[in-house]
């Protein structure tokens, strides 16, 4: 689904992502951690094209984000992104937010869209909130909102940056609940966390990242077990 | 204790009929001014946040002069330097409108700009995460927001350029302040037609702030 090949990034002489090389296979849930500043948002985002990549080859769904014919926009709607801070539209309702892509992008009908998103709300718990606002949601209920926001384009790979850090420590279970769900329905995730409960329970594999390189990767019950890398384990310990 | 002054009612009243003449025109050039001023600055506040350099720096000059150089000697310039070298007169009415809408774009591209760049990032990316294009984004998502935090900065850029209107005395535009000086020419009862026409700019400037504050709690729907 994913391949990655030698990707850098820089930014100006701040070099960000160093060699990373990475397959992703269709339905696999990947779990990727990391300190602050290793460059988990930056790969995500240069899997969404939200970043250019300064070299090196992504390929998304055989698409290869570099080639000048492959049409960013509609490689942005294969993979959805789920923000930290959900980044939701506060001018629209919850429903609104959710049927946008759908009728300006995938060019639906409006009742045809209303009605995939209504059933995309109901998925993740939010039938009753349709009409609400944003300002009126909680933290939960927001990230749910922006993760129903890119599911109603059907995407093929859903990229999640740290999605629950933002939340309050009760309002985290909701949100990964619904993650669970879709990783278990045979969503292809690419989730940068340091919630090892989902880890353990639904990732197929744990990646390991610091100062823009992989150092390691595993299942989550080897990496976290018998972690190798010295800074992983310097990690680990903090983070449990 | 008499100080030779007596206050007449009459000639306020009196003075009411020809002094709407001047209203009617001052409402005219804020309206047609502020207009063309919103179209021009909305359009040089987008430049100014274009990624062209060159464009950006065209309207970095044309709101900087504007910005720094008062506003009389704006008026004088379109109206009495302008037609030197454009080699035709240009009437008072047009060069008044021409004044307030020069003068309240280069103010108004400065609340655009702001507007817009006050809204996070993360909007953007988010409207390209799902597949609009950049258009779309600003369309559907940007654009109505910052239109929203445009509203109270527009409404007190509206009521400074209906001010400024008075200004246009200077080029004889019979205006509401042109036509107090005219009354007060013939009848020499400067205190009661100043005060007239000062309760004339109020009661204008108190209806705009009302409308301006009505529109602003409509659009409000999401506190
Ligand atoms: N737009 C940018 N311009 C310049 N530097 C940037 C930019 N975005 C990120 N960086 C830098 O790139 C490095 C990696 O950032 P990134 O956000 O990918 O890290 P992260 O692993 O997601 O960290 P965190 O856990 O804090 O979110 C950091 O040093 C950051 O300061
Ligand atoms: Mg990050």
């Amino acid at each position: 689904m994913i391949q990655i090949q030698h990707l850098y990034k820089s930014f100006g002489n701040l070099e960000v992502l160093r060699d990373i090389n990475l397959e992703i296979t269709q339905g696999e849930v990947t779990v990727i951690m990391g300190p602050s500043g290793s460059g988990k948002s930056t790969l995500l985002r240069c899997i969404n094209l939200l970043e250019n990549i300064t070299s090196g080859t992504v390929i998304v769904d055989g698409h290869d984000l570099k080639d000048k014919n492959t049409n960013i926009n509609f490689i942005r709607t294969e993979a959805g992104m789920v923000f930290q801070q959900f980044n939701l539209f506060p001018h629209m309702t919850a429903l609104g937010n959710v049927t946008l892509g759908p009728l300006k992008v995938r060019k639906l009908a409006k009742s045809e869209a209303d009605r995939l998103g209504r059933d995309i709300l109901t998925k993740v718990g939010l039938a009753d909130k349709a009409d609400v606002y944003p300002d009126h949601l909680s933290g939960g209920q927001k990230q749910r909102v922006a993760i129903a926001r890119s599911l109603a384009l059907r995407p093929k790979v859903m990229l999640f940056d740290e999605p629950t850090s933002a939340l309050d420590p009760e309002l985290v279970g909701e949100v990964l609940e619904v993650m669970k769900q879709l990783g278990r329905e045979g969503m292809t995730m690419v989730v940068v966390t340091h919630e090892m409960g989902f880890a353990r329970e639904v990732a197929d594999r744990v990646i390991f990242m610091d100062e823009g390189v992989i150092i390691e990767e595993n299942t989550p019950e080897e990496i976290f077990q018998n972690p190798r890398n010295e800074r992983t384990q310097n990690f680990l310990r903090k983070v449990i | 204790m008499d100080i030779g002054f007596d206050f007449k009612y009459s000639v306020m009243w009196e003075s009411v009929p020809m002094l709407l003449t001047g209203v009617k025109l001052t409402i005219l050039i804020t309206v047609f001014g502020l207009l063309i001023g919103f179209a021009l600055g909305a359009l040089s506040g987008l430049l100014k946040i274009s990624r062209n350099l060159l464009l950006r720096k065209i309207a970095g000059v044309y709101i900087e002069s504007i910005r720094g150089t008062p506003i009389m000697v704006q008026v004088m310039f379109i109206y009495f330097g302008l037609p030197l070298a454009l080699g035709m007169r240009i009437p008072p009415m047009v060069a008044g409108i021409a004044a307030i809408a020069v003068n309240s774009g280069a103010y108004i591209a400065e609340i655009v700009r702001g507007a817009f760049q006050s809204i996070e990032r993360g909007q953007t990316e988010a409207g390209r995460s799902i597949g609009l294009t950049h258009f779309q984004t600003m369309y559907y998502i940007i654009w109505p927001q910052a239109f929203r935090r445009m509203i109270p900065p527009l409404g007190n850029q509206f009521i400074i350029s209906l001010k400024d209107t008075s200004l246009l005395v200077v080029v004889g535009v019979g205006e509401l302040t042109r036509t107090g000086q005219e009354i007060i020419a013939s009848n020499f009862r400067a205190f009661e037609v100043w005060l007239t026409v000062a309760i004339m700019y109020l009661i204008m400037t108190l209806s705009l702030s009302r409308v301006l504050n009505y529109i602003e709690k409509k659009m409000d729907i999401n506190v």
